[in-house]
Protein backbone atom coordinates (compact mmCIF):
# COMPACT_ATOMS: atom_id res chain seq x y z
CA UNK A 1 0.00 0.00 0.00
CA UNK A 2 1.61 3.22 -0.62
CA UNK A 3 1.67 6.20 1.72
CA UNK A 4 2.01 8.77 -0.32
CA UNK A 5 1.67 9.09 -3.90
CA UNK A 6 2.61 12.50 -5.51
CA UNK A 7 1.30 13.08 -9.56
CA UNK A 8 2.71 15.68 -11.61
CA UNK A 9 4.35 17.95 -9.04
CA UNK A 10 5.65 21.06 -10.40
CA UNK A 11 6.74 23.82 -9.05
CA UNK A 12 7.79 27.07 -10.85
CA UNK A 13 9.09 30.32 -9.82
CA UNK A 14 7.58 33.99 -11.04
CA UNK A 15 10.98 36.01 -11.20
CA UNK A 16 11.85 39.48 -12.63
CA UNK A 17 14.01 37.31 -15.63
CA UNK A 18 10.98 34.88 -16.16
CA UNK A 19 9.61 32.17 -14.84
CA UNK A 20 11.94 29.56 -13.22
CA UNK A 21 10.30 25.60 -13.86
CA UNK A 22 12.13 24.23 -10.55
CA UNK A 23 10.33 20.98 -10.97
CA UNK A 24 8.29 19.54 -14.05
CA UNK A 25 5.66 16.97 -13.71
CA UNK A 26 7.24 14.80 -11.11
CA UNK A 27 5.35 12.05 -10.16
CA UNK A 28 6.36 9.02 -7.67
CA UNK A 29 5.37 7.18 -4.44
CA UNK A 30 6.26 6.29 -1.61
CA UNK A 31 5.54 2.86 0.53
CA UNK A 32 5.44 2.22 4.06
CA UNK A 33 8.27 1.22 5.86
CA UNK A 34 10.24 2.12 2.24
CA UNK A 35 13.58 4.36 2.51
CA UNK A 36 13.24 5.97 -0.98
CA UNK A 37 16.62 7.87 -1.95
CA UNK A 38 16.38 11.12 -4.07
CA UNK A 39 19.22 11.82 -5.81
CA UNK A 40 20.66 14.54 -8.08
CA UNK A 41 23.35 17.79 -8.33
CA UNK A 42 22.35 21.07 -6.23
CA UNK A 43 19.42 22.76 -7.89
CA UNK A 44 17.77 20.00 -9.47
CA UNK A 45 14.92 20.45 -7.87
CA UNK A 46 15.21 17.72 -5.05
CA UNK A 47 14.83 19.71 -2.03
CA UNK A 48 11.87 22.00 -3.52
CA UNK A 49 10.14 19.13 -4.13
CA UNK A 50 9.75 17.82 -0.73
CA UNK A 51 9.07 21.19 0.54
CA UNK A 52 6.45 21.97 -1.90
CA UNK A 53 4.37 18.82 -0.50
CA UNK A 54 4.58 20.45 3.07
CA UNK A 55 4.14 24.00 1.42
CA UNK A 56 6.82 25.01 2.98
CA UNK A 57 7.93 27.05 -0.23
CA UNK A 58 7.70 30.93 -0.49
CA UNK A 59 4.37 32.69 -1.78
CA UNK A 60 6.40 33.12 -5.14
CA UNK A 61 6.46 29.45 -5.85
CA UNK A 62 3.29 28.41 -7.98
CA UNK A 63 2.71 24.90 -7.21
CA UNK A 64 1.02 22.27 -9.00
CA UNK A 65 -0.35 18.78 -8.98
CA UNK A 66 -1.29 16.11 -6.46
CA UNK A 67 -0.01 14.85 -3.50
CA UNK A 68 -1.88 12.22 -1.74
CA UNK A 69 -1.47 11.12 2.02
CA UNK A 70 -4.00 9.31 4.22
CA UNK A 71 -7.02 10.17 1.94
CA UNK A 72 -6.43 13.87 1.37
CA UNK A 73 -4.48 16.46 -1.33
CA UNK A 74 -1.25 18.07 0.89
CA UNK A 75 -1.50 20.41 -1.91
CA UNK A 76 -5.51 22.09 -1.33
CA UNK A 77 -6.45 21.52 2.61
CA UNK A 78 -6.86 24.23 4.34
CA UNK A 79 -3.23 24.80 6.38
CA UNK A 80 -4.84 24.59 9.61
CA UNK A 81 -5.04 21.06 8.69
CA UNK A 82 -1.87 21.10 7.24
CA UNK A 83 -0.28 21.94 10.15
CA UNK A 84 -1.63 19.01 11.97
CA UNK A 85 0.10 17.01 9.07
CA UNK A 86 3.53 18.81 9.75
CA UNK A 87 5.84 17.02 12.24
CA UNK A 88 2.98 14.87 13.44
CA UNK A 89 2.70 12.73 10.31
CA UNK A 90 5.45 13.77 8.06
CA UNK A 91 8.33 14.88 9.61
CA UNK A 92 11.20 16.76 8.10
CA UNK A 93 14.54 17.29 8.80
CA UNK A 94 16.96 19.73 7.13
CA UNK A 95 20.40 19.64 6.24
CA UNK A 96 21.81 22.47 8.85
CA UNK A 97 22.21 20.78 11.79
CA UNK A 98 24.17 23.53 13.64
CA UNK A 99 22.01 26.20 13.39
CA UNK A 100 18.22 24.26 13.57
CA UNK A 101 17.86 24.05 17.11
CA UNK A 102 16.71 27.48 18.78
CA UNK A 103 20.03 28.72 20.75
CA UNK A 104 18.01 29.82 23.56
CA UNK A 105 16.49 26.49 25.16
CA UNK A 106 18.34 23.46 26.02
CA UNK A 107 17.62 20.86 24.18
CA UNK A 108 15.14 18.59 26.33
CA UNK A 109 12.69 21.58 26.58
CA UNK A 110 12.55 21.84 22.97
CA UNK A 111 11.87 18.35 22.09
CA UNK A 112 9.76 18.30 25.59
CA UNK A 113 7.75 21.08 23.84
CA UNK A 114 6.39 19.40 20.71
CA UNK A 115 5.78 16.60 22.78
CA UNK A 116 3.23 18.10 25.45
CA UNK A 117 1.95 20.24 22.46
CA UNK A 118 1.19 17.42 19.71
CA UNK A 119 0.56 14.53 22.16
CA UNK A 120 -0.65 16.34 24.84
CA UNK A 121 1.38 14.77 26.85
CA UNK A 122 2.29 16.26 31.11
CA UNK A 123 5.55 17.92 31.73
CA UNK A 124 7.10 14.62 33.63
CA UNK A 125 5.45 12.11 31.12
CA UNK A 126 7.25 14.54 28.24
CA UNK A 127 10.73 14.83 30.05
CA UNK A 128 10.64 10.96 30.65
CA UNK A 129 9.78 10.48 26.67
CA UNK A 130 12.39 12.68 25.97
CA UNK A 131 15.22 10.90 27.32
CA UNK A 132 14.25 7.99 26.04
CA UNK A 133 13.76 9.19 22.32
CA UNK A 134 18.16 10.91 22.88
CA UNK A 135 18.31 7.38 24.11
CA UNK A 136 16.93 5.90 20.82
CA UNK A 137 18.63 8.09 18.52
CA UNK A 138 21.74 7.27 20.40
CA UNK A 139 23.13 9.98 22.53
CA UNK A 140 25.18 8.95 25.76
CA UNK A 141 24.16 10.07 28.70
CA UNK A 142 20.85 11.48 27.43
CA UNK A 143 19.46 12.58 30.89
CA UNK A 144 22.45 14.90 30.88
CA UNK A 145 22.43 16.10 27.30
CA UNK A 146 18.60 16.76 27.90
CA UNK A 147 19.70 19.51 30.06
CA UNK A 148 21.80 21.11 28.11
CA UNK A 149 22.31 24.17 25.37
CA UNK A 150 22.71 23.53 21.79
CA UNK A 151 26.03 25.38 21.73
CA UNK A 152 27.52 22.74 24.08
CA UNK A 153 26.79 19.93 21.52
CA UNK A 154 28.84 18.82 18.58
CA UNK A 155 27.50 19.05 15.28
CA UNK A 156 26.47 15.24 15.01
CA UNK A 157 25.12 15.72 18.46
CA UNK A 158 22.53 18.37 16.68
CA UNK A 159 21.76 16.25 13.77
CA UNK A 160 20.71 13.53 16.43
CA UNK A 161 19.04 16.08 18.54
CA UNK A 162 16.82 17.20 15.33
CA UNK A 163 16.35 13.46 14.10
CA UNK A 164 14.80 12.95 17.70
CA UNK A 165 12.62 16.09 17.86
CA UNK A 166 10.97 15.00 14.09
CA UNK A 167 10.38 11.41 15.56
CA UNK A 168 8.51 12.55 18.45
CA UNK A 169 5.26 12.11 17.59
CA UNK A 170 6.12 8.68 15.52
CA UNK A 171 5.57 10.53 12.13
CA UNK A 172 4.60 7.87 9.71
CA UNK A 173 7.29 9.98 7.05
CA UNK A 174 10.27 11.09 7.72
CA UNK A 175 12.02 13.15 5.17
CA UNK A 176 15.30 13.77 5.59
CA UNK A 177 17.37 16.95 3.86
CA UNK A 178 20.86 16.12 3.30
CA UNK A 179 20.82 15.17 6.32
CA UNK A 180 24.70 14.44 6.79
CA UNK A 181 26.29 16.85 4.77
CA UNK A 182 27.60 19.08 7.48
CA UNK A 183 28.85 16.33 8.95
CA UNK A 184 32.59 14.10 9.42
CA UNK A 185 31.98 10.86 7.60
CA UNK A 186 32.03 9.23 10.40
CA UNK A 187 29.56 10.92 12.32
CA UNK A 188 27.59 10.47 8.69
CA UNK A 189 27.76 6.54 8.86
CA UNK A 190 26.25 7.06 12.39
CA UNK A 191 23.08 8.95 11.40
CA UNK A 192 23.09 6.74 8.43
CA UNK A 193 23.25 4.05 10.87
CA UNK A 194 20.45 5.22 12.81
CA UNK A 195 18.13 5.85 10.03
CA UNK A 196 18.22 2.06 9.10
CA UNK A 197 17.52 0.93 12.56
CA UNK A 198 14.80 3.76 12.84
CA UNK A 199 12.81 1.77 10.27
CA UNK A 200 13.48 -1.27 11.88
CA UNK A 201 12.40 -0.51 14.98
CA UNK A 202 9.67 2.00 14.29
CA UNK A 203 8.74 1.25 10.63
CA UNK A 204 9.14 4.80 9.39
CA UNK A 205 9.25 5.58 5.71
CA UNK A 206 12.11 7.87 4.68
CA UNK A 207 12.79 9.97 2.45
CA UNK A 208 16.55 10.74 1.60
CA UNK A 209 17.81 13.24 -0.26
CA UNK A 210 21.40 13.85 -0.81
CA UNK A 211 23.83 14.45 -3.47
CA UNK A 212 25.77 10.98 -2.32
CA UNK A 213 25.78 8.42 -4.37
CA UNK A 214 27.00 6.47 -1.41
CA UNK A 215 24.76 7.25 1.31
CA UNK A 216 21.86 6.04 -1.54
CA UNK A 217 23.26 2.14 -2.12
CA UNK A 218 23.92 2.60 1.89
CA UNK A 219 20.20 2.72 2.61
CA UNK A 220 17.75 3.41 0.49
CA UNK A 221 15.40 0.65 -0.83
CA UNK A 222 14.47 2.29 -4.05
CA UNK A 223 16.51 5.51 -5.71
CA UNK A 224 14.94 8.60 -7.71
CA UNK A 225 17.70 10.57 -9.77
CA UNK A 226 16.72 13.80 -10.48
CA UNK A 227 18.14 16.25 -13.10
CA UNK A 228 16.75 19.65 -13.73
CA UNK A 229 13.74 19.20 -12.21
CA UNK A 230 12.73 16.33 -13.67
CA UNK A 231 13.05 12.36 -12.51
CA UNK A 232 15.66 11.03 -15.00
CA UNK A 233 15.79 7.54 -13.54
CA UNK A 234 13.74 5.25 -10.88
CA UNK A 235 15.25 2.17 -10.23
CA UNK A 236 14.79 -0.39 -6.96
CA UNK A 237 18.57 0.56 -5.12
CA UNK A 238 20.63 -3.09 -7.08
CA UNK A 239 19.44 -2.43 -10.23
CA UNK A 240 20.35 1.34 -9.99
CA UNK A 241 23.43 0.05 -8.76
CA UNK A 242 24.22 -3.01 -11.53
CA UNK A 243 22.49 -1.58 -14.73
CA UNK A 244 22.13 1.82 -14.75
CA UNK A 245 20.18 3.13 -17.48
CA UNK A 246 20.59 6.80 -17.93
CA UNK A 247 23.68 8.26 -19.14
CA UNK A 248 24.03 10.60 -16.63
CA UNK A 249 23.45 8.41 -13.64
CA UNK A 250 26.08 6.39 -15.46
CA UNK A 251 28.17 10.07 -15.42
CA UNK A 252 27.58 10.36 -11.52
CA UNK A 253 28.36 6.60 -10.52
CA UNK A 254 31.73 7.05 -13.13
CA UNK A 255 32.16 9.96 -10.45
CA UNK A 256 32.10 8.16 -7.37
CA UNK A 257 34.98 6.83 -5.89
CA UNK A 258 35.85 3.37 -4.80
CA UNK A 259 38.29 1.58 -3.88
CA UNK A 260 40.13 -1.20 -6.18
CA UNK A 261 42.24 -3.98 -5.17
CA UNK A 262 43.67 -5.19 -8.37
CA UNK A 263 44.06 -3.51 -11.44
CA UNK A 264 45.43 0.23 -11.77
CA UNK A 265 43.51 2.73 -9.65
CA UNK A 266 40.58 4.05 -12.25
CA UNK A 267 40.36 7.80 -13.08
CA UNK A 268 37.53 9.53 -11.36
CA UNK A 269 35.38 10.43 -14.77
CA UNK A 270 33.17 14.16 -14.05
CA UNK A 271 30.35 15.05 -16.42
CA UNK A 272 31.23 17.51 -18.48
CA UNK A 273 29.52 21.01 -19.20
CA UNK A 274 26.98 22.28 -16.45
CA UNK A 275 23.53 22.05 -14.91
CA UNK A 276 21.15 23.85 -17.17
CA UNK A 277 19.42 26.98 -16.39
CA UNK A 278 15.96 26.17 -14.93
CA UNK A 279 14.19 29.19 -16.51
CA UNK A 280 14.93 28.19 -20.72
CA UNK A 281 13.29 24.70 -20.05
CA UNK A 282 14.08 23.68 -23.88
CA UNK A 283 11.74 21.52 -25.70
CA UNK A 284 14.39 18.64 -25.70
CA UNK A 285 16.34 16.66 -22.95
CA UNK A 286 18.03 18.40 -20.77
CA UNK A 287 21.02 16.85 -20.27
CA UNK A 288 21.35 16.47 -24.21
CA UNK A 289 24.17 19.59 -24.42
CA UNK A 290 26.33 16.84 -21.65
CA UNK A 291 25.48 13.90 -23.27
CA UNK A 292 27.69 11.52 -24.99
CA UNK A 293 24.60 9.96 -26.44
CA UNK A 294 22.82 12.47 -27.55
CA UNK A 295 21.39 13.11 -30.81
CA UNK A 296 18.93 14.65 -32.69
CA UNK A 297 16.02 13.20 -31.12
CA UNK A 298 17.47 14.17 -28.27
CA UNK A 299 17.77 17.70 -29.01
CA UNK A 300 14.11 18.38 -30.55
CA UNK A 301 12.24 16.13 -28.21
CA UNK A 302 11.42 15.80 -24.70
CA UNK A 303 11.68 11.93 -23.38
CA UNK A 304 9.71 10.46 -21.33
CA UNK A 305 9.87 8.09 -18.42
CA UNK A 306 9.75 4.56 -19.49
CA UNK A 307 9.60 1.24 -17.91
CA UNK A 308 12.78 -0.37 -19.23
CA UNK A 309 12.28 -2.87 -16.81
CA UNK A 310 9.90 -3.85 -14.31
CA UNK A 311 10.26 -1.31 -11.24
CA UNK A 312 12.84 0.59 -13.41
CA UNK A 313 11.86 4.06 -15.53
CA UNK A 314 13.91 6.02 -17.07
CA UNK A 315 13.46 9.31 -19.03
CA UNK A 316 16.37 8.77 -22.18
CA UNK A 317 15.92 7.64 -25.71
CA UNK A 318 19.16 5.55 -25.49
CA UNK A 319 19.17 3.89 -22.09
CA UNK A 320 21.58 1.22 -20.91
CA UNK A 321 24.96 0.85 -18.76
CA UNK A 322 27.85 2.50 -20.02
CA UNK A 323 29.83 0.16 -21.87
CA UNK A 324 32.93 2.59 -21.41
CA UNK A 325 32.57 1.79 -17.24
CA UNK A 326 31.13 -1.81 -17.11
CA UNK A 327 32.73 -3.17 -19.75
CA UNK B 1 28.66 35.05 31.67
CA UNK B 2 29.18 36.74 34.88
CA UNK B 3 32.81 36.68 34.55
CA UNK B 4 32.64 38.08 31.19
CA UNK B 5 30.89 40.94 33.02
CA UNK B 6 32.70 41.19 36.06
CA UNK B 7 35.77 41.38 33.77
CA UNK B 8 34.38 45.01 32.45
CA UNK B 9 35.31 47.68 35.72
CA UNK B 10 33.02 50.27 33.60
CA UNK B 11 30.25 48.21 33.41
CA UNK B 12 30.22 47.21 36.85
CA UNK B 13 31.12 50.66 37.85
CA UNK B 14 27.91 51.45 35.55
CA UNK B 15 25.75 48.87 37.47
CA UNK B 16 26.76 49.71 41.27
CA UNK B 17 26.01 53.52 40.24
CA UNK B 18 22.39 52.85 38.95
CA UNK B 19 21.82 50.82 41.60
CA UNK B 20 22.84 53.09 44.06
CA UNK B 21 20.28 55.61 42.04
CA UNK B 22 17.51 53.12 42.32
CA UNK B 23 17.80 52.40 45.88
CA UNK B 24 18.13 56.21 46.85
CA UNK B 25 15.06 56.68 44.95
CA UNK B 26 13.18 53.77 46.78
CA UNK B 27 14.45 54.16 50.12
CA UNK B 28 14.20 58.44 50.08
CA UNK B 29 12.63 58.62 53.10
CA UNK B 30 15.29 56.71 55.08
CA UNK B 31 18.12 58.03 52.91
CA UNK B 32 17.19 61.64 52.81
CA UNK B 33 18.57 63.62 56.47
CA UNK B 34 15.12 66.31 55.70
CA UNK B 35 11.75 65.99 53.86
CA UNK B 36 11.58 67.19 50.31
CA UNK B 37 9.84 70.27 51.46
CA UNK B 38 11.27 70.95 54.72
CA UNK B 39 11.77 74.64 54.85
CA UNK B 40 14.26 76.11 57.61
CA UNK B 41 14.04 79.74 57.11
CA UNK B 42 17.15 80.68 59.52
CA UNK B 43 19.56 79.11 56.33
CA UNK B 44 18.58 80.56 53.26
CA UNK B 45 20.92 79.90 50.76
CA UNK B 46 23.34 78.72 53.02
CA UNK B 47 26.68 76.87 51.73
CA UNK B 48 27.65 72.96 52.21
CA UNK B 49 28.01 72.20 56.16
CA UNK B 50 27.54 69.71 58.26
CA UNK B 51 23.88 70.03 58.35
CA UNK B 52 23.32 70.30 54.71
CA UNK B 53 25.53 68.45 52.78
CA UNK B 54 24.93 70.26 50.11
CA UNK B 55 23.92 73.23 51.17
CA UNK B 56 20.10 74.94 50.83
CA UNK B 57 18.21 76.62 48.31
CA UNK B 58 16.21 80.13 48.18
CA UNK B 59 13.53 78.51 50.84
CA UNK B 60 16.04 76.78 52.97
CA UNK B 61 15.45 73.42 51.69
CA UNK B 62 18.25 71.14 51.87
CA UNK B 63 19.47 70.29 48.72
CA UNK B 64 20.59 67.01 49.46
CA UNK B 65 17.41 65.92 50.63
CA UNK B 66 15.58 66.93 47.36
CA UNK B 67 18.10 65.37 45.04
CA UNK B 68 17.16 62.13 46.79
CA UNK B 69 13.99 62.86 46.71
CA UNK B 70 13.91 63.82 42.96
CA UNK B 71 15.63 60.57 41.74
CA UNK B 72 12.19 59.25 42.55
CA UNK B 73 10.73 61.05 39.74
CA UNK B 74 13.94 60.51 37.35
CA UNK B 75 14.03 56.98 37.89
CA UNK B 76 10.47 56.32 37.54
CA UNK B 77 10.18 58.63 34.24
CA UNK B 78 13.40 56.61 32.98
CA UNK B 79 12.04 53.05 33.77
CA UNK B 80 8.58 53.36 33.16
CA UNK B 81 9.09 55.21 29.89
CA UNK B 82 11.07 52.53 29.01
CA UNK B 83 8.62 50.37 29.70
CA UNK B 84 5.69 51.51 27.80
CA UNK B 85 7.86 52.11 24.90
CA UNK B 86 8.82 48.36 24.93
CA UNK B 87 4.99 47.41 25.49
CA UNK B 88 4.37 49.44 22.48
CA UNK B 89 7.10 49.16 20.30
CA UNK B 90 7.69 44.99 20.40
CA UNK B 91 4.23 43.66 19.14
CA UNK B 92 4.34 46.37 16.64
CA UNK B 93 7.55 46.03 15.23
CA UNK B 94 7.81 42.45 15.85
CA UNK B 95 4.35 41.93 13.58
CA UNK B 96 5.93 44.18 10.98
CA UNK B 97 9.21 41.88 10.66
CA UNK B 98 7.78 38.85 11.14
CA UNK B 99 4.30 39.02 8.55
CA UNK B 100 6.15 42.04 6.17
CA UNK B 101 4.03 42.63 3.25
CA UNK B 102 1.75 46.21 3.16
CA UNK B 103 1.14 45.85 7.42
CA UNK B 104 5.31 46.63 7.35
CA UNK B 105 5.38 48.17 4.48
CA UNK B 106 2.86 51.72 6.38
CA UNK B 107 5.03 50.69 9.97
CA UNK B 108 8.21 51.14 8.42
CA UNK B 109 7.44 54.58 6.70
CA UNK B 110 5.54 55.92 9.77
CA UNK B 111 8.27 55.03 11.86
CA UNK B 112 10.70 56.64 9.59
CA UNK B 113 8.56 59.94 9.62
CA UNK B 114 8.23 59.92 13.62
CA UNK B 115 11.97 59.20 13.58
CA UNK B 116 12.59 62.36 11.71
CA UNK B 117 11.67 64.16 14.79
CA UNK B 118 14.41 64.12 17.37
CA UNK B 119 13.37 62.03 20.26
CA UNK B 120 13.11 65.37 22.39
CA UNK B 121 11.22 67.70 20.04
CA UNK B 122 8.66 64.83 20.31
CA UNK B 123 8.14 63.99 23.96
CA UNK B 124 8.27 68.35 24.47
CA UNK B 125 5.12 67.88 21.92
CA UNK B 126 3.56 65.20 23.19
CA UNK B 127 3.93 66.28 26.85
CA UNK B 128 2.40 69.36 25.98
CA UNK B 129 -0.43 68.31 24.29
CA UNK B 130 -1.15 65.75 27.39
CA UNK B 131 -0.86 68.22 29.91
CA UNK B 132 2.11 68.59 32.97
CA UNK B 133 2.74 66.22 35.21
CA UNK B 134 4.51 63.05 35.90
CA UNK B 135 2.30 60.65 34.70
CA UNK B 136 2.38 62.38 31.40
CA UNK B 137 5.65 63.23 31.09
CA UNK B 138 6.67 59.53 31.30
CA UNK B 139 3.95 58.99 28.73
CA UNK B 140 5.24 61.31 26.42
CA UNK B 141 8.78 59.84 26.60
CA UNK B 142 7.63 56.53 26.65
CA UNK B 143 5.59 57.19 23.18
CA UNK B 144 8.80 59.56 22.11
CA UNK B 145 11.19 56.40 22.80
CA UNK B 146 8.85 54.31 20.69
CA UNK B 147 10.14 54.31 17.10
CA UNK B 148 13.55 53.69 17.46
CA UNK B 149 12.63 50.54 19.68
CA UNK B 150 9.89 49.13 16.48
CA UNK B 151 12.65 49.52 13.88
CA UNK B 152 15.16 47.94 16.16
CA UNK B 153 12.00 44.75 16.81
CA UNK B 154 10.93 45.01 13.20
CA UNK B 155 15.16 44.27 12.26
CA UNK B 156 15.55 41.58 14.94
CA UNK B 157 12.11 39.97 13.54
CA UNK B 158 13.01 40.34 10.25
CA UNK B 159 16.34 38.63 10.88
CA UNK B 160 15.11 35.56 12.97
CA UNK B 161 12.61 35.08 10.67
CA UNK B 162 15.39 33.51 8.13
CA UNK B 163 16.83 31.37 11.07
CA UNK B 164 17.21 27.23 10.31
CA UNK B 165 15.00 27.13 13.56
CA UNK B 166 12.31 29.19 12.37
CA UNK B 167 12.14 27.43 9.14
CA UNK B 168 12.44 23.62 11.16
CA UNK B 169 9.27 24.75 13.05
CA UNK B 170 7.42 25.81 10.51
CA UNK B 171 8.15 22.43 9.19
CA UNK B 172 7.11 20.70 12.36
CA UNK B 173 3.67 21.78 12.65
CA UNK B 174 4.24 24.93 14.73
CA UNK B 175 1.64 27.65 14.65
CA UNK B 176 2.50 31.37 14.02
CA UNK B 177 2.02 32.40 17.28
CA UNK B 178 4.51 29.55 18.48
CA UNK B 179 6.68 30.55 16.29
CA UNK B 180 6.45 34.19 17.69
CA UNK B 181 6.47 33.51 21.15
CA UNK B 182 9.17 30.66 21.72
CA UNK B 183 11.31 31.41 18.45
CA UNK B 184 11.72 35.01 17.69
CA UNK B 185 11.27 36.74 21.00
CA UNK B 186 13.41 34.66 23.34
CA UNK B 187 15.70 35.27 20.93
CA UNK B 188 16.13 39.10 20.39
CA UNK B 189 15.59 39.66 24.30
CA UNK B 190 18.98 40.29 24.75
CA UNK B 191 19.27 42.67 21.94
CA UNK B 192 16.15 44.57 23.66
CA UNK B 193 17.53 44.45 27.08
CA UNK B 194 20.65 46.51 25.96
CA UNK B 195 17.88 48.88 23.95
CA UNK B 196 16.29 49.07 27.38
CA UNK B 197 19.16 50.28 29.37
CA UNK B 198 20.10 52.81 26.52
CA UNK B 199 16.76 54.13 26.48
CA UNK B 200 16.97 54.30 30.60
CA UNK B 201 19.27 57.01 30.71
CA UNK B 202 17.49 59.03 27.87
CA UNK B 203 14.33 59.21 29.24
CA UNK B 204 16.08 60.02 32.21
CA UNK B 205 17.08 63.51 31.18
CA UNK B 206 14.17 63.80 28.89
CA UNK B 207 12.49 63.87 32.13
CA UNK B 208 14.30 67.09 33.61
CA UNK B 209 13.94 68.35 30.38
CA UNK B 210 10.30 68.44 30.52
CA UNK B 211 10.19 69.36 34.02
CA UNK B 212 12.71 72.16 33.52
CA UNK B 213 10.16 73.15 30.80
CA UNK B 214 7.15 73.12 33.00
CA UNK B 215 5.97 70.50 31.44
CA UNK B 216 6.78 67.73 33.83
CA UNK B 217 6.97 67.55 37.60
CA UNK B 218 5.13 70.65 39.20
CA UNK B 219 6.90 72.55 41.86
CA UNK B 220 7.12 71.99 44.91
CA UNK B 221 7.60 67.96 44.02
CA UNK B 222 11.27 67.76 43.80
CA UNK B 223 12.86 66.42 40.12
CA UNK B 224 16.21 67.22 39.17
CA UNK B 225 14.87 69.60 36.17
CA UNK B 226 12.38 71.37 38.30
CA UNK B 227 15.59 72.25 40.54
CA UNK B 228 17.58 73.47 37.67
CA UNK B 229 14.69 75.63 36.41
CA UNK B 230 14.44 77.06 40.34
CA UNK B 231 18.47 77.54 40.33
CA UNK B 232 18.41 79.85 36.98
CA UNK B 233 17.26 83.31 39.11
CA UNK B 234 20.20 82.48 41.86
CA UNK B 235 22.86 81.64 39.09
CA UNK B 236 25.15 84.42 40.29
CA UNK B 237 24.80 84.03 43.71
CA UNK B 238 24.28 80.46 43.88
CA UNK B 239 25.69 78.46 41.25
CA UNK B 240 26.16 75.23 43.37
CA UNK B 241 22.17 74.95 42.92
CA UNK B 242 22.85 74.61 39.30
CA UNK B 243 25.87 72.06 39.66
CA UNK B 244 24.30 69.73 41.82
CA UNK B 245 21.48 68.45 39.79
CA UNK B 246 22.99 68.86 36.93
CA UNK B 247 25.85 66.23 38.37
CA UNK B 248 22.92 64.25 39.67
CA UNK B 249 21.68 64.01 36.03
CA UNK B 250 25.18 63.14 34.48
CA UNK B 251 25.97 60.53 36.66
CA UNK B 252 22.66 58.66 37.13
CA UNK B 253 22.16 58.83 32.93
CA UNK B 254 26.00 57.80 32.60
CA UNK B 255 25.59 54.94 35.15
CA UNK B 256 23.01 53.47 33.03
CA UNK B 257 24.80 53.92 29.52
CA UNK B 258 27.88 52.43 30.68
CA UNK B 259 25.91 49.52 31.86
CA UNK B 260 23.77 49.27 29.07
CA UNK B 261 27.45 49.40 26.72
CA UNK B 262 28.48 45.81 29.10
CA UNK B 263 25.37 44.40 29.00
CA UNK B 264 25.64 44.77 24.71
CA UNK B 265 29.29 43.76 24.80
CA UNK B 266 28.65 40.14 26.66
CA UNK B 267 24.91 39.73 25.19
CA UNK B 268 25.16 40.52 21.62
CA UNK B 269 26.70 38.21 19.91
CA UNK B 270 27.50 40.36 17.07
CA UNK B 271 30.12 41.96 18.84
CA UNK B 272 33.67 40.20 19.53
CA UNK B 273 34.02 38.49 22.28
Amino acid sequence: MSLLTVDGLSVRFDTDDGPVHAVDRLSFSLAEREVLGVVGESGCGKSVSFMALLRLLPETAVVSGRAEFDGVDLLTIPSSRLRRVRGRQIAFVFQEPMTSLNPAFKVGRQIGEVLTRHLGLSRGEAERRTVELLDLVRIPAPDRRAREYPHQLSGGMRQRVMIAMALACAPKILIADEPTTALDVTIQAGILDLMRDIRERLGTAIVLITHNLGVVADVADRVIVMYAGRKAEEAPVGDLFAEPQHPYTNGLLGAVPRPSVEGPRARLREIPGRVPSLAELPGACAFAPRCPRADERSRSQVPELREVRPNHLVACFHPGPDLAQTG
Amino acid sequence: MRRRFLRRPLAVVGLVVALVFVLAAIFAPIVAPYSAGATDFNSILAHPSRHHLLGTDELGRDVFSRIVWGSRASIEAGVLATLLALCVAVPIGVVAGYYRGWVDTVIARLTDVLLAFPFLILAVGLAAILGPSLTNATIALGIGAAPGLIRIARGEALALREEDYVRAAVANGASDARILARHVLPNMLSTLIVQATVAIPAAIIGEAVLSFLGLGVQPPTPSWGVMLSDAQSYLSQAPRLAVYPGIAIFICSLSFNLLGDGLRDILDPRTTR
